[in-house]
């Protein structure tokens, strides 16, 4: 079984590189790379080169291609020592035409077309825009820079060796003290005296790398770091996988002890502390409440995370969706043909043909005339302002519970285990809850941790219907926004969900019932 | 003797013949004629609710095809008028006279619901229906080819592994930004992978009848592959097909209305789109029935697509021919 177990999840991680790559190909490769320009108000303003300048300059953030303008080449340079800043500020004036160009410039000019076109760069050199007579038009500088589109392997290759990164000693920079990392029973945090373990870093990016807390989970980690991407034009510079796990909300003050001793009313949570070179050095506040470098904390917010409150509501549905749906399909395959089968193959059809759309928004305006809040408020929260959307939620999966439940009932029906047991005189109750149910529940059972699991994706139209902060709408958002790197880190997400959810179906599917083997040698 | 034959007026070797044994007629098996589609639609008229069902969905056909050919309807006819905007029902009738255009009030623009309804519906019924038979017919051929030949099951469901995770609303909204929101490029949206998923759930079926006996016995006469699917295969699965593909049309219709939703669907006013426009309408009070006629008639036209595509699947299963 672990043999088993261990070759599927291996096939599963190389289909979802797979997809990784075909996703990459579509967003990267076949869709405009000028669309992202749709909606940038800089992008309408700017004119001729300098227009040519901020598309690549875009594109390279968005990452598209690798871009480098002449000046930045001649920047680099100077910072190495190779050229003094009297010759860079000659050289990197340009002349209108490669005509006009002065001997020094020319000389950086083949220098810098040399190194970057053997590098495999395409370099470009725009001559200048001129209004007529001697005046340049708007943004109509002469520009020369080099560019190069990133094939799909290195980008993949990126992409999954930035995947998971372990903090270690050597990480920051100019860092006081011995590197290394110490084991502590007493936190810091707590003031040195609570008992309280903690291992903590020093030359790492993190401080405290495993630390006890009050909150779920208790024990909390900041070695393994993931990057699923980093969002560009959403959630600036901040990776998926912080945006759906950080909290939301107002911040939660209260007396903290900073390392100097100073006390203050803050929300911020000093066991997220991480390296800032030279913090200290540059701000007084840093310097009054920091003894170190590792200045830089999150603050603590009273909200659940985005993920947070998409599994809340996933879990409770599926939760309701079961405590439902399971009895009334044994209902309806026992009074098969029967006025409670008939109605609940209405409500089944009704489910299944009519758009989710029309229902969700039905649930809404039945609710909101009931009183119920149909919105979310993250200053406000309520517990009834789940009620709805977990209605919502749950009656699409009860519908699906009771169809196939129905199904695999009503065909148990007829075994011959069960006349069997008839004829031994069990009561029907017992036949139906202790026999046919067990059987039937099988396949049920199989979609279990897939609807687990996806409730941490959350649902599109039920967040936005009622204005959850929760995972649901984020592919949508960064494919409006062409937030690519985004894209392919939700899709990741979604794959590796889909994947081990399927494995964990049929492993459960195995343990439940002892007549499924996946292994050859056990048949 | 003679006595009783003379009073039909009949001699004996007329009313006598000896007949022979013949061989070839003992081979005949006889029953009672069976014509496949005959029985269907014996079976399918069995019940009585069928025929209210037929109604219905000749009804929706009719408003969806031919009512708009028979009505000059422009959205923009009233959009100077304001007194004719956000109608609801009574009101559209005390303005503009009780005619089918005013029985479901009026839009923001002064369109009546009802018109705009019925022309979105040919779009949506349209992409559902071309959708369907582009997937089905693709999906079936391949799920059948699938199943058969064991050499590719295993590429394909490799391939199928993959498909299944990219997620559809990225695929649809990358193929739409890449050729604008046409009907024809929403189509070749829905068909790139669609066809798949069908593909693999014939497949499942087509293992499953492949090796019962009949076939293993057609297949050691030498019947090639091909009419053993067209002729033994085939025939028992319609009755599946046609269940598919009764919950498959008005999932197409659903999924335009959510995509629609999402800002990621079609430029014209389909169904969808109304109602995606329709939508700041059902928060301010008064204009409700904006959003909620075109909701409701799009559940009529799909609860009325799947109900008749169920009873017809029922009906297409020879098995219920008895």
């Amino acid at each position: 079984m672990t043999k088993y177990v261990l070759k599927r999840g291996i096939h599963g991680l190389l289909s979802v590189a797979v997809v990784v790559a075909i996703v990459m190909i579509m967003i990267y490769g076949l869709m405009n790379k000028e669309l992202i320009f749709a909606e940038d108000p800089t992008y309408t303003k700017m004119n001729n080169n300098r227009k040519v300048n901020y598309m690549y300059s875009r594109w390279e953030s968005y990452g598209y291609l690798h871009y480098v303008p002449y000046s930045d080449y001649l920047s680099a340079l100077k910072k190495d020592g190779t050229i003094d800043e009297d010759t860079r500020s000659q050289a990197v004036l340009l002349g209108k035409t490669s005509e006009f160009d002065s001997e020094l410039t020319k000389e950086y000019i083949e220098k810098f077309t040399k190194y970057y076109t053997d590098k495999g760069y395409t370099v470009e050199r725009r001559d200048a825009v001129m209004m007529g007579g001697n005046k340049l038009a708007e943004g109509g500088q002469p520009i020369l820079f080099a560019h190069k589109p990133i094939p799909l392997i290195t980008r993949l290759g990126n992409y999954f060796s930035k995947l998971i990164t372990i903090d270690n000693i050597h990480n920051a920079k100019n860092i006081e003290g011995k590197r290394g990392i110490t084991f502590t029973w007493h936190d810091p945090v707590y003031g040195g005296k609570k008992f309280s373990p903690a291992l903590i870093g020093n030359g790492t990016k993190h401080k405290y790398l495993l630390y006890f807390d009050s909150h779920f989970p208790f024990l909390h980690q900041n070695l393994i770091t993931i990057q699923l991407g980093k969002s560009y034009s959403i959630n600036k510079g901040v990776d998926v996988a912080d945006t759906m796990v950080e909290p939301q909300g107002g911040y939660v003050k209260s007396t903290i002890t900073y390392p100097t001793g100073m006390k203050e009313k803050s929300a911020d949570d000093l066991h997220t502390a991480t390296y800032v070179a030279g913090s200290r050095k540059t701000s007084r506040l840093v310097r009054a409440r920091f003894t170190d470098d590792y200045s830089d904390t999150k603050t603590i917010k009273n909200q659940r995370s985005r993920i947070g409150f998409s599994f809340t509501n996933g879990i409770l549905a599926s939760i309701l969706a079961y405590l439902i749906g399971v009895p009334v399909a044994l209902l309806m395959a026992r009074k098969k043909d029967k006025l409670a089968d008939k109605i609940g193959t209405f409500y089944i059809v009704v489910i299944i043909a009519v758009p989710s759309l029309a229902y969700i928004f039905l649930v809404r305006a039945i609710g909101g005339a009931l009183g119920l809040p149909t919105a979310y408020n993250l200053e406000k929260a309520t517990a009834a302002m789940y009620v709805l959307p977990i209605i919502s939620l749950a009656m699409p999966s009860i519908g699906g519970i009771m169809r196939w439940l129905r199904r695999y009932i009503i065909d148990q029906m007829n075994m011959d285990y069960v006349k069997f047991a008839r004829s031994e005189g069990l009561s029907e109750r017992e036949i139906y809850s202790k026999h046919i149910l067990k059987n039937a529940a099988i396949p049920i059972i199989q979609g279990i941790p897939g609807t687990i699991l996806f409730a941490l994706v959350g649902a599109l139209i039920t967040e936005r219907c009622y204005v959850v902060p929760g995972t649901g709408g984020m592919l949508v958002d960064a494919l409006n926004h062409h937030d690519n790197s985004v894209i392919v880190g939700v899709v990741l997400f979604y794959a590796i969900l889909s994947v081990v959810s399927y494995i964990l179906g049929d492993v459960l599917m195995a343990t439940v019932d002892p007549r499924i083997s996946f292994t050859t040698k056990d048949r | 003797m003679n006595n009783e034959f003379e009073k039909y007026g009949l001699s004996e070797e007329e009313l006598f013949a000896r007949v022979d044994n013949r061989s070839a007629s003992s081979e005949k098996i006889t029953a009672p004629r069976y014509s496949y589609w005959k029985s269907v639609f014996r079976v399918f008229f069995r019940k009585k609710i069928n025929y209210f069902i037929l109604g219905l969905l000749a009804l929706v056909l009719f408003m969806t095809y031919v009512y708009p050919l028979t009505t000059a309807y422009d959205p923009f006819a009233n959009i100077s008028d304001s007194t004719t905007k956000h109608l609801n029902p009574s009101a559209a009738i005390a303005k503009m006279g009780f005619s089918l255009h005013s029985i479901l009030g009026t839009g923001a623009q002064g369109q009546s619901t009802f018109d705009a309804i019925w022309f979105g519906s040919r779009i949506s019924v349209s992409l559902a229906l071309v959708c369907a038979a582009i997937n089905m017919t693709l999906g079936v051929a391949v799920g059948c080819l699938w199943g058969f030949v064991k050499k590719i099951d295993m590429a394909m469901i490799e391939v199928y592994n993959i498909v299944a995770n990219i997620p559809m609303v990225l695929l649809v909204s990358i193929m739409v930004m890449i050729f604008s929101a046409s009907f024809w490029s929403m189509v070749f949206a829905m068909c790139l992978t669609e066809w798949l998923f069908i593909a693999y759930f014939i497949r499942t079926q087509v293992i499953i009848i492949r090796d019962r006996e009949y076939n293993l016995a057609s297949k050691c006469l030498g019947t090639p592959v091909s009419r053993i699917l067209t002729r033994n295969v085939l025939p028992f699965m319609t009755s599946v097909i046609v269940t598919y593909l009764a919950s498959e049309i008005p999932s197409y219709i659903s999924y335009e209305v959510f995509l629609s939703y999402i800002g990621m669907g079609l430029s014209e006013d389909s169904l969808g789109r109304i109602i995606q426009k329709a939508q700041s309408a059902m928060i301010t009070p008064g204009w409700e029935f904006e959003f909620w006629a075109p909701v409701a008639v799009s559940a009529i036209i799909t609860v009325v697509l799947y109900v008749a595509g169920q009873n017809l699947g029922d009906a297409a299963d020879p098995r219920t021919h008895m």
